[in-house]
């Protein structure tokens, strides 16, 4: 018989957020940059920045606290208030 | 909602609800708890009686365990009577009743479960209700909420009086499981037999294991392991995955990391350090670096539980310090998520991630134990927890002087997280044994002494620290102008430990980039320990 063992482990199934729609276009989109504090992700993000406003989107800058913790909610809701889109620079 | 379009026996295929074929209802081949023999008379002696058929595997069947449990007694004040019919022994049944609330009637039945069959069971949960000439009045098969609160119409309207219906559920309706019943006599054997019941090779199979084998948490354990205690109560979320830490899941993995129950403050203490934010567990439970969890155990409870701060103090032998390390990672990875290679992405890792667990030996040492340090009482139990690579023996037999043997100690750090990585701002972790103590405290130095010397003792200038992977501090910085190792003589972290002969001492480097601080909790008696 199966024995009557307790779960070390949090057993709840969340539902996965579906992804949302993805942009035909950048032009006339508000990208946000975001920054995650990783060594040399801001350069990177320069680089995307140029290109984006060359391709017609307006653009500004978010930063994490740190790299390693995850985005403070308020961070979170600050960008999705000031933007369409979010590319995210990851490490170096 | 449909009726049941079968009359009596056979697999059911139809809707839910109550009607269908109006029979007497198949004889009980099941044992309960009570001395008398349970039987369709006995059940409907006083009115009409629920069957729900359930098993402990089966999610659907602890969902309607739940929803349901809560309501039986006060159907039974009203003169339904409820059951619930377990597919697995008794033991097992009890249990899993009173963990998901039924306050019904529990009974079991063995294998070929002949009660399930002759009730015509495909699937776990089935509700099926008997009124009181002991006739079929109906039935539910799976999760259906508003099939189960027709059911429950139904028997109020036998009684005359209204009873409690299942509360709305999201999703109203769930299917079950295969009722063993329906299964192939052989496969039963199989899952049910000697030949599959390794229940050690089950925890792998589980993936419940860092690799190591591990104590099966059974019901039993982990309720000795909690003692008093409140199972359901949470301790928060366990990065990276958020997985709540209810202290009953705490307890399963103290069980599978082989603790006693004595063990268990110290384990509810790491654990609530470790889940402080400013300790930053999910940095390091997903870095690529080799961070482990070092905990290091202060005061009574160390001796209480046989902690060993002495000979081999980093190292095997003593299942307090080898368990409770254990435990903590246990809950890191299988709460957390951490499981290396998937969401821990450690390049290399180290053996300190299995668990590290050490006592500082305050007896041993010419200086104020760590807790003391960070406020604490003398006589208070106090763990906390540090974010650190894998320790670095240090040996010397030679230093005659505290100057010497500072210095040796200090620069055998100089390389720890990276050979140029200069100032590190995190704490180094200093295991002094105690004949290198002796040292120190011959001469008279404090801690805080040796630590400023041990600071002073190793810088560089900057341009000899311009190769590979450095600071921003050093590229700034003028070549000429010295650079320490440490950001301040407060990342040195000392402590004593280790056998009384034998002039090793060890220096454990830090987890950097985290923001990761050190976190102590005090030792709380949750538990009456016997043991």
């Amino acid at each position: 018989m199966a024995a009557d063992y307790v779960s070390p482990i949090d057993e709840r199934v969340r539902a996965a957020e579906p992804l949302a729609p993805r942009p035909v276009s950048v032009s006339g989109r508000r990208v946000v940059l975001l920054d995650i504090r990783k060594n040399r992700g801001a350069e990177f993000l320069d680089r995307v920045e140029t290109l984006l406003r060359a391709a017609g989107a307006t653009t500004a800058r978010a930063a994490k606290e740190i790299f390693s913790k995850p985005a403070a909610l308020g961070l979170i809701d600050e960008i999705a208030g000031r933007g369409d889109l979010v590319v995210e620079a990851l490490a170096d | 909602m449909t009726t049941d379009p079968r009359p009596l026996g056979g697999p059911r295929t139809g809707g839910n609800g109550p009607g269908g074929g109006r029979g007497p209802a198949p004889g009980l081949r099941v044992r309960g708890t009570g001395p008398g023999e349970v039987t369709v008379s006995s059940l409907t002696a006083d009115g009409p009686a629920l069957l729900l058929f359930v098993s402990e595997e089966c999610p659907t069947s602890a969902m309607a365990l739940r929803h349901l449990g809560p309501l039986c007694r006060a159907w039974a004040e009203a003169g339904l009577t409820s059951t619930a019919v377990f597919e697995d022994p008794l033991e097992v049944a009890i249990r899993v009743a009173r963990r998901r609330g039924w306050t019904g009637r529990v009974v079991s039945e063995d294998a070929p479960y002949e009660t399930s069959r002759d009730y015509g069971l495909v699937s776990v949960p089935t509700a099926v209700l008997l009124d009181r000439a002991g006739l079929l009045a109906g039935r539910v098969t799976g999760w259906d909420q508003p099939a189960l609160a027709a059911l429950i119409g139904a028997a109020a309207e036998m009684l005359g009086t209204p009873l409690a219906v299942p509360p709305a559920t999201d999703p109203p309706r769930k299917p079950g499981c295969s009722s063993k019943a329906a299964l192939d006599p052989e496969l039963v054997a199989a899952m049910s037999g000697p030949a599959g019941g390794d229940d050690l090779e089950e925890m792998f199979e589980r993936g419940w294991t860092d690799g190591l084998p591990v104590i099966p948490p059974t019901a039993e354990r982990v309720e000795a392991m909690l003692g008093a205690a409140d199972g359901t109560v949470s301790l928060g979320l366990v990065p990276p995955a958020m997985g709540e830490a209810t202290l009953e899941r705490v307890a399963a993995c103290a069980v599978l990391a082989g603790c006693r129950p004595a063990y268990f403050p110290v384990v509810y203490a790491a654990v609530r350090a470790a889940l402080d934010p400013a300790f930053n567990l999910h940095g390091q439970a997903v870095t690529t670096q080799p961070a482990g969890q070092l905990i290091v155990v202060n005061g009574p409870v160390r001796e209480a539980i046989g902690l060993n701060s002495g000979m081999g103090a980093l190292g095997p032998g003593f299942r307090p310090n080898l368990t409770i390390g254990r435990a903590l990672r246990l809950v890191v990875t299988l709460t957390g998520g951490a499981m290396p290679g998937a969401l821990d992405r450690s390049t290399l890792g180290q053996m300190g991630k299995v668990g590290f667990c050490i006592a500082e030996d305050e007896e041993a040492s010419p200086w104020e134990p760590l807790h003391v340090e960070r406020g604490f009482a003398p006589g208070q139990s106090v763990v906390t927890v540090i974010g650190s690579d894998a320790p670095l023996s240090i040996s010397d037999h030679r230093s005659r002087t505290p100057e010497d043997l500072g210095y040796v100690l200090a620069w055998a750090a100089a390389s720890t997280w990276s050979t140029n990585w200069w100032p590190l701002a995190e704490p180094s972790v200093f295991v002094i044994c105690p004949e290198h103590a002796e040292m120190f405290r011959g001469a008279g130095w404090t801690k805080q002494r040796l630590r400023e010397f041990m600071f002073e003792a190793v810088h560089k200038p900057a341009g000899d620290l311009r190769r590979g992977e450095t600071t921003p501090f050093v590229h700034a910085a003028d070549p000429a102008a010295q650079v320490p190792k440490w950001a301040s003589p407060e990342a040195i972290v000392l402590l004593v430990a280790g056998g009384e002969a034998g002039r090793y001492s060890a220096v454990l480097g830090p987890c950097t980039g985290m923001g990761s601080q050190i976190v102590s909790r005090e030792v709380e008696p949750l538990w009456p320990p016997t043991t």
